[in-house]
């Protein structure tokens, strides 16, 4: 699968941009505030619907414009055009000219991973963002996981909701905790189940990346003990004091361990990086094994501040994705890129809003 | 420049109808502007007529242009079952499927916290003062989460009071409202309807 045009209609500092893809390693290099990252965030967004910076569609409309637009031509077995536009009235998200009516059908057309600073708060951050790691790699291994997930948010957002009011009907409560805890056990059934599988992933690319000796594991902290409904009923009286639903799913977390201890609290930063980098590295090998491609990987800035030895952590994995024809974008200012990436690169040049071929 | 005032009061009219975006409701809005004027008239009439006649019905709550319905006022239809359905529009797309020869009755939405409908809100009183008679009652609302909590709250509240409660089988889009499921697949649904645990 891979990326093969790409373009930008008043999408952050870009007014227009039309740029062509072959499959293998592109180094997007430019100066600060030039429009590296933006490229990776436009591709990212493609894949996910999402920006990895955490923010809105409002953003990344360039300044003084009505909306943003992101199209893109897609090679895997078939060809496939993906048309987003954005603008706070309007949302079109249409795949090979069809408008997109469910999420799931269009999740997957074009699959990636993205390596960049704000991984670190995989580590350092709270749970919340361990569980949308955690959703988006079922989101995207698994075609039932998406709607799940959005079924049991809005029981969860209803049933909230009732919790507010100063009198509801015991029954209505009953109904939507019913449906709270159908979705619920499912997703954590499907979360329970993934992480033997990520685990192992982890901790061999921890060791790659930090050398042997520190281990890192993975333990899945279910918010619930061992059967919801149960637990839900014996936290009634507490839930009318705090008026919300305060076990399930959606407080679920995973704990990283170094050598069994919690890394938020006893790794180093270094050690902090490494394994948020490995948590990323385990997301890629994973949907490799999942779907048979490795997903496009884009990598923000992070090369030039690893080690020679955490560098070389990334090698398996680029190999892959070179001998599989996927795709690697790769953003460096001139003088820190990785020279051992030597070969076969193919190296752009992004200077305020524009690429050029090098 | 910017529009006449009134063709963008006209375009906001048109704007909260449902399915019409802004770009539309523009396009719209600036084609009756410049329309024929008898055309106009006439459409806006055949509006205003369209409101006033239709009303509920008063036993079912479906659309109706007198006080009951036809298929209330149908001695052939069969009294012993009553179809349970959120709004108006599903009465006409189970009709159309064909194979339902009960009657209906309106709920009128389903429970919805997040936009303030409570079990008083719906026709629920109105459906439990019809049961005399009645031998099955089939819940037919949308499978997503409130449609699905609202069939729940049905099951435990129409419980012990004389009909068997049965909702339509899980054959339905997945989170759709019965328009969007096709004939066959109401159909199906109809057949292959479960008793709700009480
Ligand atoms: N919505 C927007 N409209 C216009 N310009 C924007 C918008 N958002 C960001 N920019 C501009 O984009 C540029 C930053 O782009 P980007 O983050 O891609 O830089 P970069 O090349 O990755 O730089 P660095 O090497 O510092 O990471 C800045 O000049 C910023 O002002
Ligand atoms: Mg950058
Ligand atoms: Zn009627």
């Amino acid at each position: 699968m891979h990326l093969a045009a790409l373009r930008l209609r008043d999408f952050r500092n870009y007014a227009r941009l039309d740029a062509e893809f072959k499959p293998g390693f592109h180094l997007l290099l430019g100066d600060n505030a030039q429009g590296k990252t933006n490229i990776l965030e436009a591709i990212y967004l493609l894949a996910t619907l999402r920006s990895f910076r955490g923010v809105g569609g409002a953003q990344m409309v360039r300044h003084g414009q009505k909306g943003y637009f992101v199209g893109a031509g897609m090679l895997a077995r078939a060809a496939h055009e993906i048309k987003i536009y954005w603008s706070p009235l309007e949302r079109k998200l249409s795949l090979d000219g069809q408008p997109v009516r469910l999420l799931g059908d269009y999740l997957g057309t074009l699959r990636a991973v993205v390596f960049c600073t704000e991984d670190l708060q995989l580590v350092k951050g709270t749970g919340r963002l361990r569980r949308r790691f955690m959703d988006l790699l079922l989101t995207q291994t698994h075609a039932g996981y998406l709607p799940l997930l959005q079924r049991y948010a809005a029981a969860l957002r209803s049933r909230n909701a009732l919790l507010k009011l100063p009198a509801s009907d015991p029954r209505a409560l009953e109904g939507f905790t019913r449906q709270l805890v159908e979705a619920g056990v499912e997703l954590m059934r499907l979360r329970r189940d993934l992480w033997p599988r990520v685990a192992p992933l982890a901790r061999e690319a921890g060791a790659r990346l930090a050398g042997p000796g520190e281990t890192l594991e993975l333990v899945y902290q279910p918010s619930v003990r061992a059967d919801f409904a149960v637990e839900l009923a014996r936290n009634r009286a507490r839930e009318q004091v705090f008026r919300s639903t305060l076990l399930g799913p959606h407080r679920d977390d995973v704990q990283l361990l170094l050598d069994g201890k919690p890394a938020a609290k006893f790794a180093s930063e270094g050690q902090k990086r490494s394994i948020a980098i490995a948590l990323k590295l385990a997301q890629a090998e994973y949907l490799s094994s999942i779907h048979g491609a490795p997903p496009i990987l884009l990598i923000d800035d992070i090369m030039g501040e690893l080690d020679a030895r955490r560098r070389a952590g990334f090698l398996p994995l680029l190999d892959r994705a070179r001998a599989a024809s996927s795709q690697v974008f790769m953003t460096c200012t001139e003088e820190n890129w990785p020279r051992e990436l030597g070969r076969d690169l193919q190296r752009w040049e992004v200077k305020s809003g524009a690429l050029r071929p090098l | 420049m910017p529009l006449p005032e009134a063709i963008t009061r006209l375009s906001e009219a048109l704007g909260r109808l449902p399915g019409i975006g802004p770009r539309s409701a523009e396009r719209l809005a600036l084609h009756l502007a410049q329309s024929d004027a008898d055309g106009v008239r006439q459409l806006a009439q055949a509006i205003v007529q369209a409101r006033e006649r239709i009303s509920a019905c008063k036993i079912c709550g479906a659309l109706t242009e007198g006080d009951t319905c036809a298929i209330c006022a149908d001695p052939r239809r069969d009294g012993a079952i009553l179809c349970v359905v959120e709004r108006p529009l599903d009465v006409f797309a189970l009709e159309k499927a064909g194979s339902f020869r009960g009657r209906y009755h309106v709920l009128g939405g389903k429970i919805s916290p997040l936009n303030g409908v409570e079990p008083e809100d719906l026709r629920i009183a109105e459906l439990e003062s019809r049961l005399a008679g009645v031998q099955e009652v089939i819940v037919a609302l949308s499978t997503d989460v409130e449609g699905d909590a609202t069939s729940f709250y049905l099951g435990k509240r129409l419980a012990g009071k004389g009909p068997k409660i049965s909702r339509i089988a899980h054959g339905l889009p997945a989170g759709a409202g019965l328009e969007f499921a096709d004939e066959v697949t109401l159909s199906l649904a109809l057949e292959g309807r479960r008793e709700l645990a009480p």
